[in-house]
């Protein structure tokens, strides 16, 4: 269970104050996987680094029952100079698991072989996120945060990933922020729309996508 | 009973949340050698090596200079109970100023926070510049260039409080280029002229009154005072304040993380 309370977040950059989120409040209960959608700059990323607990809110309160992951994406969490099997070892370490059954664990999912042993900065987009991917998954959490990544790789690997997603849905939950209607309806059964009035719950991903539709 | 179960539980959450916490910073300790010495083992020998030469290098232009240390019999001990020593605040001051910056991409992950990531930089640092100086001087002892310290503990302490001071400076730097960037220039020219200024080539105490009332702001001179009563038996010192350099070095200390605490949420 996730509850956030009363959160206000802004950002102040270079002189232009945002106001982001005023006072949200919402649940996430576990049984049910959420999706978030908005257009770009909205906020989703920002609500799942503050659900993530990477970033405090200004005010207000996120309360987190069970483990939560950080958020995965394309971007950040690996360092380009060290190598694959290096960066998974720091976060093992980091997250308090034995590095080698997780290097083990990703190895198998993630087929990437002997790349393992290169520089992330070698890797490309595809290879990177199959990274990221396997070792959130490798990791056991109550919560996996996911931002727009989840459709990575060929067919038989998405196949795969998803598979071992539902697996996981047992006993843990998903919010995501995706463009993708067919990645949500696969994943998700309800949904977040965020947009300058505030946020919006939908006991369905077709609602939802249906008032993103009509504002636009 | 009840408030005594509460207790035990309260007790038992800040312990695992200290575990958590070493555990972190255990782990951003191996990243951290990993990338600033690089793969090899011959990155880490370097980084040994460097101020080694650099005492070195004085020791020879010196001795050219004049044959006579300004203190004790030693020319290559006087230089490494100054420079050593400086060289130790200036990394910390430095290094520590751009930790969350060099972090950044860390910090996604929600158990590394930057107090976590300034404690790891600042345990590595430490080592390795303990490790420096006991190489140093053990070399300098062994080829009878220098006696062994004359109050060991107290060296330990002025090494201490070295390490007080430039993590208080260093963290007071982190947090001021989070919301003035060019803070790291400004500091850059305000930090410099300590080379010259804290006693790495000269006696404080021999300085006319004038200028010692002057210099005496400056607390690396503290620290090198330290470290010299510490090192000989005989160099008294005139200037040594060492709860002028401790205080400096707590209240830079708080500043600095009440600072990355308030502008924590101000950062791009």
């Amino acid at each position: 269970m996730i509850e956030l309370k009363n959160i206000y977040k802004a950002y102040n950059l270079s002189g232009i104050h945002k106001q982001i989120f005023e006072g949200l409040n919402f649940k996430f209960s576990p049984d049910r996987n959420y999706a978030l959608l908005g257009s770009n700059g909205v906020g989703k990323s920002t609500l799942l680094r503050l659900i993530a607990g990477a970033e405090s809110p200004d005010h207000g309160k996120v309360i987190r029952k069970g483990k939560v992951s950080w958020p995965m994406g394309f971007s950040g969490g690996f360092n380009g100079s060290m190598t694959g099997i290096e960066n998974l070892k720091f976060v093992a370490r980091i997250y308090g698991k034995d590095p080698n059954a997780i290097i083990d664990s990703v190895n198998e999912f993630s087929e990437l072989g002997n790349s393992m042993k290169l520089p992330i900065k070698t890797y490309s987009s595809g290879m990177r996120a199959r990274l990221a991917f396997g070792l959130s998954l490798a990791i056991d959490f109550d919560c996996y945060l996911v931002d727009e990544v989840i459709a990575v790789g060929d067919s038989s690997f998405q196949k795969k990933s998803k598979k071992a997603f539902q697996e996981k849905f047992d006993k843990s939950f998903l919010i995501m922020a995706s463009h993708s209607a067919d990645i949500m309806k696969d994943y998700c059964d309800c949904g977040l729309l965020l947009d300058d009035n505030g946020v919006h719950f939908y006991d369905t991903i077709e609602s939802m996508l249906e008032a993103y539709q009509k504002n636009k | 009973m009840n408030s005594f179960k509460q207790r035990i539980e309260a007790f038992k959450e800040v312990l695992s949340a200290l575990k958590i916490k070493s555990r972190v910073i255990f782990a951003l300790v191996l990243r951290e050698t990993r990338t600033t010495f690089g793969n090899s083992s011959l990155g880490y020998v370097w980084a040994i090596l460097t101020p080694a030469i650099g005492v070195a290098l004085l020791v020879v232009i010196f001795a050219f200079a004049s044959r006579q240390p300004p203190f004790g019999q030693s020319l290559a001990l006087f230089f490494a109970t100054g420079f050593l020593s400086y060289e130790y605040y200036n990394k910390l001051a430095n290094s520590l100023m751009t930790v969350i910056d060099a972090n950044k991409a860390l910090l996604l992950y929600p158990v590394v926070t930057p107090t976590a990531a300034i404690c790891a930089r600042f345990i590595l640092i430490s080592i390795t510049y303990l490790l420096i100086m006991f190489i140093f001087y053990g070399t300098l002892v062994l080829f009878g260039l220098a006696d062994l310290p004359a109050y060991p503990i107290q060296l330990l302490w002025a090494f201490f409080t070295i390490g007080l001071l430039g993590l208080g400076v260093g963290v007071f730097n982190c947090s001021m280029i989070i919301f003035w960037d060019s803070w790291r220039q400004i500091f850059q020219i305000i930090n410099r002229p300590l080379f010259f200024i804290s006693g790495i080539f000269f006696i404080p105490s021999l300085l006319p009154e004038r200028a010692l009332g002057f210099l005496k702001w400056n607390p690396v001179l503290h620290l090198i005072e330290w470290v010299r009563t510490s090192y000989y038996p005989n160099y008294d010192s005139r200037v040594l304040d060492k709860i002028y350099v401790l205080s400096i070095a707590f209240i830079l200390i708080a500043l600095g993380l009440l600072g990355e605490r308030y502008f924590r949420n101000k950062r791009s």
